[in-house]
């Protein structure tokens, strides 16, 4: 049994109790903070009402219950990421609960409860984790805005468990509250074999590392329960290098943090009319769009499923659309790019700013106009994402235009070949040398424009 | 003689007809000479003197505004003020220099206040007498008896603005009595707000579902005054209500309901006390008001357990924030950050301020949770309830604010922590609740000032200033 505590972050401007931005303009350490976030004595909190918006989106995306009466708490524990030693958090009463999630199998997992809380302040370790003798703090991320979302140990797999995050992703990146560039995800994964004692892998970023680490732990688990050992109740962490998990702490009982309400905040209200007006304002999710994407467009649904996945994704492929045709912009995005962000180990909307749009609508269109083949739209769109080339001036570099490698090419083969009936019966006696001399007459002829490679493919093609 | 008013004092401030500069240099003076009696924490002489430079300067240029135009104010410790240390009498906070001033100091110096000094208190507002200092702190002396205490935990506000012979007001803070109780010990005008009506913003926490700031004066007036500048809505304060008051002068008890409560006339009440009160309702009800006992039995018997638990529970994770991180004091780095911790802590707390860490932390741990910290939440709710029910009936609730009169200091040493704790009988309730209330000396007992409280509904202020004027006037 599996279940989630997935922390993330909300992709608000300003921080969750002051104003300073979420994305400062320098790397500058300790450059975004002011006293509320670093808690400074006779500081007070302030709610971000937009924080509170997008977490009441979620909320409802994931078919959550509102609490319309809630309230902050404090949960006191001493770190010294914490800039009060108290984290602000909600505990009695979270913003939404009773939620789920339905997987492509049509099973639902449950979510327990969506509450709004602050990121406590970044620990740098300099010299490694273990090595350093002191830690830095950067409190610039301390007051970001976090969502907490926690599931019922209702997976029965790693597999459940990944795809609940990337349907999670998925709501996340259609309800625009998340920033898969800079924002992160973690999670707390809990997980039991039936019958026994459940340990607790804290703190895994991504989603892909959450299923590498409950693979491990699972695999770990079953292993001990097939030798007749005990598991004990625990807290492990994720090894990133290794794919491994290891033991932090035992776990006796519950840490206590003497939870008590945040006086400095007042106790919220929302009217039905305000939950309406989100609810209403939510926008359409992928499920509905994957529909509308193959009616419209008339695309396979395998395909509109793969471009609905994210909003980034169908944006992109609506946008292309547009500009060349459905099945130009469906080859495109779900063919190539979606493979090479897949290559690249990343997700679709990571690779955002690398992309120059309109260049890539000149790629599409000279594909629409059958002057490249498909094999040269990967290789240009390859360069364009991984090396930052402008994909046209790579065409035209590598001789990528079909005229050009196929058409005028053949031509001066022709001509070439037709002038010099010695050399051709030569080479079709079998003499390598007359092949070399044929090739540099046609490159003479094409006044180097042309690729050797291609012109001997064309040749060897004509004289066989 | 007679000190000046801050009303008359600003509009002659204004005239110029008073050298600002020269005026506030002879405050200072008298604060440093009288620097054994230990008002102050901290003197801000050098923004003392340049804001009254400055206020020279607007005068010369015609734009002398402001209701407290060159009045010398004094703030509490645990009240931010920029750039001046602001400790809330605590060595922890050693060397905190805000960059930002409270909201209510910010509002003070747009009027044209002085800003002269932080002045003494409880550490953290943890104590009724002020003798529960930070390390390294003292104790202010009464200025009617040097052996006596000024009372708590505003006890420096208190006992600069008996002491002054010169005009002047003080931004005090209350959290279960902290300004009542001192006003009464000094005999002095001591206003707390209703909760919520002058932003936090800025106040070094003690309980913040509690904590009130306030104002001190010589006369009601004064006080009056200060509060109205102080007060309104201030959206970096998230508690603070949409209300600003504004006080109509006027001395009047005709008609008013006045309610004696019961319960803070008898045991434990020092009967010279119980007496010298009784000769103010009796005054009250010459000018027309009708009295009428009241009993609040929820209120005597629950406010004081309610109110400890609420203030420790909520204090325990106010405190945790000290740890010589980030500001304050400092220890040598050595150890894991626990220890570090732990080290800055024992070494920076005082007695009462680690008692109430302790006592706090565990009313809120599972297991306990449910039966003192939730238990006294909902307490409080009753608590609220009945002083509802009784405002129905009543305009007014009185009662003597402190049990005794200022106590000398070898006689507190004396008391344990639950018989000092106990003293707050009488300022608790209307702490608790949130209800403002003003304490205004009654008369004397062994020439030491003894305290009259009145109490009204929820932003009633008007009321009290009605009535505390009329029993002002009598004196
Ligand atoms: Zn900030």
């Amino acid at each position: 049994m599996i279940g989630l505590e997935c922390h993330v972050q909300l992709d608000t401007y300003s921080k969750l109790f002051c104003s300073c931005p979420t994305k400062p303009e320098t790397e500058e350490p300790n450059s975004a903070c002011c006293e509320i976030c670093l808690g400074m004595p006779g500081s007070k909190p302030v709610l971000n009402k937009k924080a509170l918006d997008y977490a009441l989106k979620v909320a409802l995306a994931l078919n959550c219950k509102i609490n319309e009466k809630f309230f902050f708490s404090r949960k006191t524990y001493f770190y010294p990421d914490m800039s009060k030693n108290f984290q602000i958090t909600q505990y009695e009463i979270p913003i939404g609960s009773q939620g789920f999630i339905e997987l492509s199998s049509g099973k639902k997992i449950c979510i327990r409860r969506v509450h709004l809380e602050e990121d406590p302040a970044a620990l740098v370790h300099e010299s490694g984790l273990l090595s350093s003798s002191y830690c830095l703090v950067n409190y610039n991320r301390s007051g970001i805005p976090l969502i907490e979302i926690v599931t019922e140990p209702d997976m029965a797999s790693p597999q459940e468990a990944r795809e609940f995050l990337d349907q999670l992703t998925m709501i996340l990146s259609y309800l625009d509250v998340f920033d898969f560039e800079n924002g992160t995800l973690k999670a707390d994964c809990n997980l039991s074999v039936v019958g026994n004692e459940r340990a607790e892998i804290k703190n895994v970023t991504g989603k892909r590392n959450v299923e590498k680490a409950l693979e491990f732990e699972a695999k770990r688990q079953l292993e001990l329960v097939k030798q007749g050992k005990q598991i004990v109740r625990e807290t492990r962490g994720f090894d990133e290098k290794n794919l491994s998990t290891k033991s932090l702490r035992k776990k006796e009982t519950e840490e206590d943090y003497g939870y008590i309400f945040e006086g400095d905040l007042v106790a919220f209200e929302l009217t039905k009319k305000k939950i309406d007006a989100i609810r209403k304002s939510l926008p359409e999710l992928h499920s509905d769009k994957a529909k509308r994407l193959a009616k419209e467009f008339g695309i396979s649904e395998y395909d509109a499923k793969v471009i609905s996945g994210s909003k980034f994704l169908s944006d992109l492929f609506e946008e292309f659309a547009k500009a060349s045709s459905a099945k130009t912009a469906n080859f495109f995005v779900s063919g190539v790019f979606v493979s090479i962000a897949h290559y690249e180990n990343k997700e679709p909307e990571e690779m955002a700013p690398r992309l120059n749009v309109s260049q890539l609508k000149e790629l599409l269109a000279l594909f629409e106009q059958n002057r490249i083949n498909e094999k040269a739209l990967k290789e240009a769109a390859i360069a364009h994402i991984t090396k930052g080339k402008n994909p046209l001036d790579f065409i035209k570099e590598n001789c990528l235009f079909k005229e050009a490698s196929s058409g005028e090419v053949e031509k001066i083969v022709e001509k070439v070949l037709s002038a010099n009936p010695k050399a051709v019966a030569d080479l079709k006696a079998g003499n390598e040398k007359s092949l070399n001399f044929l090739v540099g007459l046609a490159m003479r002829e094409s006044k180097g424009k042309a690729e050797p490679r291609e012109i001997k493919r064309i040749i060897e093609e004509k004289t066989k | 003689m007679k000190t000046q008013s801050v009303s008359e004092f600003a509009a002659q401030a204004k005239t110029g007809n008073i050298d600002l500069e020269e005026n506030t240099h002879k405050i200072l003076d008298k604060i440093l000479k009288a620097e054994n009696c230990n008002f102050f924490n901290s003197v801000s002489k050098d923004l003392a003197l340049h804001q009254a430079r400055e206020l020279k300067a607007k005068i010369k240029a015609g734009k002398q505004v402001g209701r407290l135009f060159g009045v010398p104010v004094s703030v509490k410790d645990c009240i931010c003020v920029k750039g001046v240390e602001s400790r809330a009498g605590s060595k922890i906070l050693e060397g905190y220099f805000p960059t930002f001033d409270a909201t209510v100091v910010l509002k003070a110096k747009a009027e044209g206040a002085i800003i002269i000094g932080k002045t003494s208190q409880d550490e953290f507002g943890f104590g009724t007498f002020s003798t529960n200092t930070g390390l390294g702190f003292k104790a202010p002396r009464n200025p009617l008896d040097s052996e006596r205490s000024c009372g708590g935990s505003s006890g420096g506000s208190a006992g600069i603005t008996a002491f002054a012979d010169f005009t002047h007001v003080s931004i005090a803070e209350s959290t279960g009595g902290s300004i009542a109780c001192p006003a009464s010990f000094c005999g002095v005008a001591g206003f707390t707000p209703t909760y919520g009506l002058v932003s936090r913003f800025g106040l070094i926490d003690y309980a913040n579902s509690l904590d009130k700031i306030g104002s001190m004066g010589k006369t009601v007036a004064d006080s009056a005054l200060l509060l109205e500048t102080i007060s309104g809505h201030d959206e970096k304060d998230s508690t603070s209500l949409n209300e600003k008051i504004s006080f109509s002068p006027e001395a009047s008890a005709k008609g008013m309901k006045i309610g004696v409560i019961k319960e803070f006339f008898g045991e434990g009440i020092n009967p010279d006390v119980s007496k010298i009160a009784w000769a103010s309702i009796k005054k009250l009800e010459k000018s027309g008001a009708k009295i009428r006992e009241i009993s609040l039995p929820l209120n005597a018997k629950y406010a004081i357990p309610a109110y400890y638990l609420i203030a420790m529970a909520e204090s325990s994770t106010n405190l945790a924030k000290y740890c010589g991180m980030r500001y304050g004091a400092h220890e040598n780095l050595s150890g894991s950050f626990n220890e570090y911790f732990s080290k800055v802590r024992s070494n920076n707390f005082g007695e009462e301020a680690k008692r109430r860490i302790l006592l706090g932390t565990f009313a809120r741990m599972s297991g306990f949770r449910d039966a003192y910290y939730l238990r006294a939440m909902k307490a409080r709710t009753k608590l609220i309830n009945e002083f509802k029910l009784a405002f129905k009936e009543f305009d007014v609730l009185v009662n003597p604010t402190m049990p005794v009169i200022a106590p000398k200091f070898f006689e507190i040493e004396k008391l344990s922590p639950i018989e000092q704790y106990a003293m707050d009988l009488c300022t608790v309730p209307s702490n608790i609740a949130g209800l403002p209330h003003i304490s205004i000396n009654a008369g004397f007992s062994q020439k030491m000032p003894v305290g009259i409280m009145l109490t009204a509904g929820h932003l009633k202020e008007q009321i009290l200033f009605k009535v505390a004027s009329v029993l002002e006037e009598s004196q």
